[in-house]
Order: C-alpha cells, then sequence, then structure tokens
C-alpha cells in the first residue's frame, strides 16, 4: 500500500533534494557541462559571500517580525471570534480574505499603500500631521523595505492562522471559563491563566508554520522590490533565484538552497525542542 | 545614423534620416526648391542626409570624386530589393517573447499568417520581461515547440548561442535583403547571424514639447543646461525628469548616456569590460565620476521626491498627467504614455541626454534587440514555419503594421512611419550620432549591471559614493568569484 505513495513521494520531493544536494558540488551556468568542484561552493558561501551573509540576516530579521506580529494578530483576532455568531462567521471570512488573493496582486495592492508620493499611507499620515513632507520612503529605503514588506506578509496571511487558532481554542473545555468566572478572575486572568496555556501547541503550529513561510518568502518581495533597494529587501530565496536565473550559477544556487534547508531544519529542531520544554513529552 | 559598438551603422557615414524624416524635411524642402531635389549623382551639400530608409532612397555622401553627391542607401546586404515571406509547411509552433504589451498587434499579424498559410499555426507564448530574462533559456531549451523565439541582446543572446539554441540565419535571402545590415550585430557571431534584432530602439529621454513651448524652455543639450533646466523646471512646480529609481530597468536607461559621453568609446568599452570580467573596481575614476554625475542631478532637484521609490507605472502616469517634463526611458515608453493619456499623442519628442559642456563623442543611444531567432533543436519541418513566420515578420508592410501598431522602430527595410504620429516625431534621432546601449557592456546581468545600477540608484538616494562603491565592487568581486 505504501509503494505507490512512496513512489510519487520519491518522484516529487526526494528525487528533486538529491538532485539539488548533487548540483550543489557543481560549477554549472545551466549552459555548459557541470564540473564537480565539490565542498567548495559550500566553503565559498562560508567564507568569501558578504551578500549571502546579509541576506541571512535580512531573512532573519522578516521572519523575526512576521513570526511576533503574525501569531500575536492572529491569537488576538481569534479570541474575540471564539463564538459562533453570524457576526464573527463573517469576520472569519473578512479576515480570511487576503489569503485568497494572488500574491502579485497583494503586492500591487500594498506597493501602491506604501507609494511614497501618492500613497494612502503616507497620505493619510501627511494629512493628520503626524508626517513631513517628503514623507517616508517605505519601499525605497533600504531602512524601511524590508520591514514594509513584512507587514505585507503579516496582512496577507494573519487570516490563515487565526482560523487555525480558532480550530486551536474552541478544543478549550468551556467548564474552565466557567469555574475561572465564578472564582472571580478577569479576562486577563482567564487568558493567561487558560487560553494563552491551552493555545500552547496551536501556537507552536502557527509558530513553526510562520517561520517555515517567512524563510520561503519570494512572490511578495519580488512583486514590492525585487530584493531592493541595494539587496536591503533581499531574502534567501530571492537571492537563489536571482543566483540561479540571472546570474546563471545553478550549482552556488543549489549549495544556497542546501543552507535554506539546512536553517530551516535547524530552527524546526529548536522550536521542537522549546516545545519538549513546556510539555513534557504530552 | 552614426553609431558604433557591439553592433555599428558605420556602413551609413552619417544618419539615414527615417523616411517619416524625410517626409517632414527633406520632401517639402524638395518640393519648394523643385531644381535642387536630390537626385543620384548630383551634387549635394550636408553629409548625412539621408532621404528616408528604403532601398530607394538617396544618402549625401563623399563619392569616388571626393565630392558630396546623392548615392544609393544601401541598408540591406546588397542594393537588391527585399523578399516576399516563405511558405511554410503545415504544422503548429510556439512564438515565445516578452512583450505583453504587444500581444494583440503580433495576434493579428499571426492571423495574417494563419489566413495566407492555411493549416500553420502559431500560438504565442509570454512571459513579463524580467521572467522571461531570467527563465527563458530554461523552458525553450525543454521546449522543441518552441521554434521561434526572441532574446534580448547581450548576456541572454550569448547563452542561447552557448547552449547551441540557435539556428544560423545568415544565409536566409530576407536576413540580406530586408533587414538594416548595421542593426543585425548584436544577433552576429564570428560573422555568422544567428538572430535578426526586430527593434530599433532609441534609449533616450522622451520629454513633452507642449510643456517645453508653454514654459519657454529650450531642450538641454550640454551637461550645465540639463542642471539650470532641472532647477527651473522644479522651481516652476514639474518634475523635471520623471525617473523610475524603484524599477532597476527602467532606472538604468540613463546609465547609457551617462556612458556615452564619459569617455571615448574605447575607453568606455575598456572600463566596462574590466568592471565586466572582475579586473577593475567601481572605484575607478571613469566610473565614480558617473557616480557623481548621478548625484549632481539629485542635488539639482532633477528626479522625483522620494526617488528611489519611484516606480516604472508612476513615472509614465507623472508624464501622460503633464506633472513631469522628461521621462527619461525610451521610445518603448511612449505607447505606455498615449494608453495612460491619448491627449499625449503628438506631444512626445525625443531627446539626447548630454552628460558634458565638451562637445559630445555621441547625441544619443540605440539599441536593437527583440532578437528572433529559429531553435536549433526544434524539427526540421517546425524550423521552416520558423523560418517562415521570421520572413513574414521582415516584409515591410507586415514589420510596419508591427511598428505602427506599437509604437516601436524596427529594422525592417522600407518600413513607413507616417501613419504614427509619435514614431514620427521621435524618428529625427536615427540622424544623429548614436551609440549602441552601452549599458549592455556589462555582460553579467545578475552580478555586475544590476549590482552596480542598484549602486547607483542608492547613490540618488543619498547613500555616500565612496563608500556605496566601495562596498558594492567587494560584492561585485565576490559574486564572480563564485
Amino acid at each position: 500500500m505504501a509503494l505507490p505513495a512512496f513512489a510519487i513521494y520519491s518522484f516529487l520531493y526526494l528525487y528533486p533534494s538529491i538532485s539539488n544536494l548533487w548540483n550543489s558540488t557543481k560549477r554549472w551556468d545551466g549552459v555548459l557541462p557541470p564540473e564537480f568542484i565539490g565542498a567548495r561552493n559550500f566553503t565559498y558561501l562560508a567564507t568569501n559571500d558578504d551578500l549571502f551573509l546579509k541576506v541571512v540576516g535580512n531573512n532573519f530579521r522578516f521572519a523575526f517580525v512576521v513570526v511576533i506580529l503574525q501569531t500575536t494578530f492572529s491569537l488576538l483576532f481569534a479570541t474575540f471570534l471564539l463564538n459562533n455568531t453570524k457576526t464573527t462567521i463573517f469576520l472569519r471570512v473578512v479576515y480570511f480574505f487576503p489569503t485568497i488573493l494572488s500574491s502579485v496582486s497583494v503586492g500591487l495592492i500594498w506597493l501602491f499603500l506604501y507609494n511614497p508620493n501618492y500613497g494612502l499611507i503616507n497620505a493619510t499620515a501627511k494629512s493628520i500631521g503626524i508626517m513631513k513632507e517628503p514623507g517616508i520612503n517605505w519601499l525605497g529605503d533600504g531602512r524601511y523595505a524590508l520591514y514594509a514588506i513584512a507587514i505585507t506578509q503579516v496582512w496577507f496571511h494573519t487570516g490563515q492562522m487565526v482560523v487555525i487558532y480558532v480550530a486551536g481554542l474552541q478544543q478549550i473545555p468551556a467548564e474552565l471559563y466557567e469555574a475561572a468566572e465564578v472564582d472571580g478572575a478577569s479576562r486577563w486572568q482567564q487568558f493567561k491563566s487558560i487560553t494563552w496555556p491551552m493555545a500552547l501547541p496551536t501556537t507552536a503550529v502557527v509558530v513553526a508554520y510562520t517561520t517555515i513561510q517567512s524563510f520561503r518568502a519570494f512572490d511578495l518581495v519580488y512583486a514590492m522590490t525585487q530584493g531592493g533597494p541595494n539587496n536591503a529587501s533581499d531574502v534567501l530565496v530571492t537571492l537563489i533565484y536571482n543566483t540561479a536565473f540571472a546570474s546563471y550559477k545553478f550549482g552556488y544556487a543549489s549549495a544556497q538552497s542546501v543552507l535554506l534547508v539546512v536553517t530551516v531544519l535547524l530552527i524546526t529542531w529548536l522550536q521542537r525542542r522549546t516545545l519538549r520544554v513546556n510539555y513534557g513529552d504530552r | 545614423m552614426k553609431t558604433k559598438g557591439l553592433s555599428t551603422f558605420a556602413s551609413l557615414r552619417a544618419g539615414v534620416v527615417a523616411l517619416v524624416a524625410s517626409a517632414l524635411v527633406i520632401t517639402p524642402l524638395a518640393v519648394a526648391h523643385a531644381a535642387d531635389a536630390p537626385t543620384f549623382g548630383k551634387a549635394c551639400t550636408t553629409e548625412g542626409v539621408s532621404t528616408g530608409q528604403k532601398t530607394t532612397s538617396l544618402i549625401c555622401q563623399t563619392g569616388a570624386n571626393g565630392k558630396l553627391t546623392w548615392q544609393r542607401v544601401r541598408l540591406g546586404g546588397s542594393y537588391a530589393a527585399p523578399v516576399g515571406s516563405l511558405t511554410p509547411p503545415k504544422g503548429t509552433i510556439e512564438f515565445h517573447h516578452w512583450r505583453g504589451e504587444d500581444k494583440v498587434v503580433l495576434q493579428g499579424i499571426i492571423d495574417k499568417f494563419q489566413a495566407k498559410y492555411p493549416g500553420t499555426f502559431i500560438n504565442q507564448v509570454i512571459m513579463t520581461s524580467g521572467d522571461y530574462g531570467n527563465l527563458a533559456l530554461t523552458k525553450i531549451s525543454a521546449n522543441p515547440k518552441a521554434a521561434v523565439f526572441v532574446t534580448m541582446r547581450g548576456g541572454q543572446f550569448g547563452n542561447f548561442y552557448k547552449a547551441g539554441m540557435l539556428k544560423d540565419l545568415t544565409s536566409q535571402r530576407y536576413t540580406k535583403q530586408n533587414f538594416i545590415q548595421s542593426a543585425l550585430t548584436p544577433g552576429t557571431v564570428d560573422g555568422r547571424i544567428y538572430g535578426l534584432p526586430y527593434q530599433s530602439l532609441f534609449n533616450n529621454p522622451i520629454y513633452n514639447a507642449e510643456l517645453f513651448t508653454k514654459n519657454g524652455w529650450k531642450v538641454p543639450t550640454t551637461w550645465s543646461q540639463t542642471l539650470a533646466f532641472c532647477k527651473t523646471a522644479k522651481a516652476a512646480g514639474y518634475i523635471p525628469f520623471a525617473w523610475p529609481g524603484a524599477t532597476r530597468g527602467n532606472a538604468g536607461q540613463i546609465l547609457n548616456s551617462f556612458m556615452m559621453n564619459s569617455a571615448p568609446y574605447a575607453t568606455v568599452l575598456k572600463n566596462a569590460t574590466d568592471i565586466d570580467t572582475g579586473k577593475a573596481d567601481l572605484t575607478i575614476d571613469w566610473f565614480t565620476n558617473i557616480a557623481k554625475q548621478y548625484k549632481q542631478m539629485a542635488d539639482a532637484g532633477c528626479f522625483p521626491a522620494n526617488a528611489t521609490g519611484y516606480t516604472d507605472t508612476v513615472a509614465p502616469a507623472d508624464f501622460a498627467a503633464g506633472k513631469a517634463a522628461i521621462y527619461p526611458t525610451g521610445t518603448f515608453g511612449m505607447s505606455s504614455v498615449t494608453k495612460l493619456n491619448p491627449d499625449m499623442k503628438g506631444k512626445m519628442k525625443i531627446m539626447g541626454l548630454i552628460t558634458t559642456d565638451a562637445k559630445p563623442y555621441y547625441e544619443g543611444i540605440t539599441n536593437n534587440t527583440f532578437i528572433l531567432s529559429v531553435n536549433a533543436k526544434a524539427s526540421a519541418s517546425d524550423q521552416r514555419i520558423a523560418n517562415a513566420f521570421i520572413s513574414f515578420l521582415a516584409t515591410a508592410p507586415i514589420a510596419q503594421e508591427y511598428a505602427v501598431g506599437t509604437s516601436q522602430h524596427v529594422s525592417v527595410i522600407d518600413v513607413d512611419y507616417s501613419a504614427n504620429i509619435d514614431l514620427l516625431n521621435t524618428s529625427d534621432i536615427m540622424g544623429k550620432k548614436l551609440l549602441l546601449a552601452p549599458r549592455f557592456l556589462f555582460l553579467n546581468q545578475g552580478v555586475v549591471r544590476d549590482k552596480l545600477e542598484d549602486a547607483l540608484i542608492a547613490i540618488v538616494g543619498g547613500a555616500d559614493i565612496t563608500k556605496t562603491l566601495a562596498d558594492t565592487s567587494k560584492i561585485i568581486k565576490q559574486g564572480l568569484g563564485a
């Protein structure tokens, strides 16, 4: 029974992964025959590639912002949308709506919002007097571009996480809240002592998923800044894409993607360890 | 048209003014002074002036007697007349390209081809230019049905050639007789022609002539005048140059102008090649001076506010709305401007961005791109269809339909641009001394060109010149070594 599944898995996942690993040991421009160079791509990445290190740093900052904001907002919204009333169901649909949009459309919408001269954000901020001319150059200034995209990513995917949280929070027995109310616990105390601890398994899923999503980020970055200005918003996948398809260094790009996989594996492992610390081995 | 570069229009000693220009300038002159009408073999006075871009056109050149006389323009490989299209076998092939904005016009042409040759079908496969630049080779090399495709000048064409994807088109009659030979160099390797650049672009700033007249501005022809113009236009409330600094591809168009008069061409070629191969850093005087001029333009208020966040959707919109005086990309940008504001039809003209106060080496930029090729890995039958389709595109009426419909000048002989007022108004650039877009001398797009253009954009955004160039040089060298 398992054989067909294994065959499909091998064809779709195992073969490309092993092929990528093998390619990472080659110098290959995608045109001429590849040349085997052992671990040289990896040693060069580790010792000679400042851009790669910069982009790794970018990606960690991006993931940090997205994970914190997306987890916080989705938990917050989910607690308000827990009951199955017509209004909450409607709001869940509203929050989920961005998730079904294409990422390029989302990128274009936010490009307009962030436009420094005509965009809604700067125009609003200027009109209420909290921003001076010429306004903030959200995507054109290296200090802001990465964070501006991170906020877009949060807007794009929070609804998805709200749904996961709602499903998780609805598993918490209502009796616990009833008992807490009888004991005179405030809403905050109920959240701190019941909701948060009981929601931790869901939080672990949300954090793990959001982290992986952040390290796989490509489409929004590509649509909004293409990694600019001057690589300030480049993340690992945009760098890998450009290394392969703009610089025609397929072997080197394969090595970069191997390191991306290792990074994501390490983070996921660390998160699982943290989960065990909090829950024993439940 | 005097040009120099990887491709050269040097076979024409001076400018070949398009048929359009002749309609505007030469013909009225001839009507007014019939006795002075250009006549083959008769004396002429202005070297380089021609009566058009046709096989029947005349050009004023020094003859065998050492005197200026009207001689026949030889645009093709011979004086032979252009040929008609080849007859294809039945079948279906794909035509891969990146010009989504030309889809409708090209489909009209394809429909005509299919109607002329029943049983033969061409399907357009279009990607965005960014994706095409990155993915076309991978996709087309795995797809023999992609029998006809285009490449961009420089690195992409070179990679397709290295991959053995390009069929030799040198011996085709339409190659020799239908195309302006001097436009073919970007598709030529070791004397053999593997690609036919269909478009003749002029990557020079387009200006709003009506706005200039209304404000009494003169088109700047020196560097000092350019900076002074920026201050004047800005003070009057206009964006002097709607420069799309957020979009690397179009922001980089002005680099061509900065390079063309930065040094004699041999020096430009050497410096660009040295940077491209890692022999020189961006910190060399030549490139540092270019960076300083970008900064000077920024300081003079030439660029819009928040220029590094100013996209190439906002730039043509501002230009089309009359908020900006100059749209510094090229003739290829005119169609999007008129789509945004049809009233702009006939109001756009073209200028050279001159970055020196000394006598310029060149007056403008040209580029021959949208290089048509036949897939060497397609079946013989599909190659014949592809060949026939290119020959069809290379006939004057079809090329004219494409040119007029898309507002692009083309490299095909005997095309009449008079049906498109914007092509007509910008054709005068053909008579100037042009350089083949030198930005593409940086063949390593991802590692070198993108990085150095990003550095220039950052400098406009306020980054320190010395530090930015040093940091970018390091990244470039590391990238080249990987």
